[in-house]
């Protein structure tokens, strides 16, 4: 399994994706800007160009005569995906930093970046994978469907939190306001983020298993 | 052993449903005396593949790719690897896409060979090479099998290469296995008969299938069903002849 996350990294994925988390993290750095679109980035492009590359390398064809069992060859490119996206929501986790020691004084219209903004962001993440890895995985080379289909359930999902972030003021404080202080409260906030986001990886990883069982290519 | 049929005929399904890429609606596969949906890590590590060609990530040099593969294969020998490439020709940082077919299939078949693949199976390897690089082709693989070590299935439709160095045939039309034998023994279990209208009518209901033209007719037939004392001039047909014949004998019933 480790030879395909490195196959992947080394050979399939250019390097260029890798430097990626930076310029998008560095989206970060705007003050008070909208900043659940910094991750809608790595999807809009990261995504497309990676999963392109795979299916114009044909890299389907050279896994399929690698002696490792279909289901070993699932979770290699699951983890790889998992991989890039903590790349991105760290980067711009410490990113987030400096924008708040630089800006110390912004009136955040949207979601501030503390660590319940990250909690939502994770969420994102969870949404776009039980989507997209289960329809990928229907063909294992055909991204279109599933790319549209995850971004635009993510989309609507960042659109109407943001919404109730900005109407609602339970939510808004609970953000932006007085919960931001309430350190307990924000941790609860990125862990029940990070637990969705495993559970709901694991969960699109099985579905995702048992598609590719039954492919034939 | 060469495995032929006419185009869609079955060659590559056949392949695949051997490398498990595709699911068998019924029957098993049996490599190297092993079931192949029991065994088939272990067994792909005895096979070395090469199905239509060099075809992924063309855009890599063959350094870039022969380090990821070989960490796949536990048998992986490096100075077989080595050996293979000097004695090929094949610069390891040229990219796959500057390489010529013939070329191609040498760098599979060095793969292949490092890994200690005992079994190779290669999907139309000549196709699409010159005369001069598939002569050069069929050579290595009779070297290769020439010490009993390595088995080599080769699907083609150049019939011609087998006629050179198969040992064995496996025809196949439809989907269906038409015969597997010794090359020898299956060219001889045909006859190609030429003769003119009257022997047609004799013999029509036997042949395989025929072709008339303005001196008479030519068909193939069954050995067990050719009579000598018809007096109709009979030869052992090319392996092309009953490819062609075969094929032939589809499009009459269609």
């Amino acid at each position: 399994m480790y030879n395909l996350v490195m196959k992947d990294l080394k050979l399939g994925i250019n390097p260029w994706f890798l430097a990626m988390p930076f310029l998008i993290g560095a989206l970060m750095f705007i003050p008070g800007w909208i900043y659940l679109l910094v991750l809608q980035y790595f999807f809009w492009i990261s995504v497309p160009n990676i999963f392109g590359q795979f299916k114009a390398q044909n890299d389907l064809m050279l896994t399929m005569t690698l002696p490792v069992s279909r289901k070993d060859k699932v979770k290699p490119r699951i983890i790889v995906i998992v991989i890039l996206e903590l790349l991105h929501i760290f980067v711009a986790m410490i990113f987030s930093l400096f924008t708040i020691r630089l800006y110390p004084n912004v009136d955040y219209f949207f979601f501030a970046p503390y660590m319940g903004f990250w909690g939502i962001c994770f969420v994102m993440l969870a949404i776009f994978n039980i989507i997209f890895i289960p329809m990928y995985y229907k063909t294992a080379y055909k991204y279109g469907a599933a790319l549209i289909a995850s971004v635009v359930a993510t989309l609507l999902f960042s659109g109407v939190v943001q919404w109730l972030g900005i109407q609602n003021n339970f939510v808004f404080d609970t953000f932006n306001g007085s919960g931001a202080d309430d350190t307990t409260l924000q941790l609860f906030i990125l862990l029940a983020g990070i637990t969705i986001f495993a559970v709901f990886t694991i969960v699109a990883y099985n579905i995702a298993i048992k598609r590719f069982e039954k492919v034939d290519i | 052993m060469g495995f032929i049929g006419a185009n869609g005929a079955g060659k590559t399904t056949t392949i695949k449903s051997i490398l498990n890429m595709i699911h068998l609606d019924r029957g098993e596969i049996h490599i190297l005396g092993k079931n192949m949906a029991e065994h088939e890590l272990e067994l792909k590590q005895d096979i070395g593949v090469a199905v239509g060609g060099m075809n992924f990530y063309t855009r890599s040099k063959i350094k870039t790719l022969t380090n990821t593969i070989k960490k796949f294969y536990k048998n992986w020998d490096e100075a077989t690897y080595r050996n293979c490439l000097r004695k090929f020709k094949l610069d390891e940082n040229k990219r796959i896409i500057e390489l010529s077919e013939g070329m191609k299939i040498k760098y599979s078949l060095s793969l292949a060979l490092s890994h200690g693949a005992k079994l190779l199976i290669l999907d139309e390897p000549t196709s699409g090479l010159d005369p001069v690089a598939r002569d050069n082709l069929l050579d290595i693989f009779q070297d290769l099998v020439v010490d009993g070590e390595i088995s080599i299935l080769f699907s083609t439709h150049i019939t011609s290469d087998l006629e050179k160095c198969a040992d064995f045939i496996t025809f196949i039309e439809n989907g269906q296995i038409i015969q597997s034998m010794e090359k020898e023994d299956f060219k001889e279990s045909y006859r190609l008969l030429n003769g003119n209208e009257s022997q047609l009518h004799q013999v029509k209901e036997k042949l395989i299938s025929y072709k008339t033209n303005s001196f008479g007719f030519t068909g193939l037939i069954h050995f067990s069903n050719y009579d000598p004392s018809a007096n109709i001039k009979a030869t052992v047909p090319t392996l092309e002849e009953i490819l062609i014949f075969f094929a032939k004998k589809e499009d009459m019933y269609v």
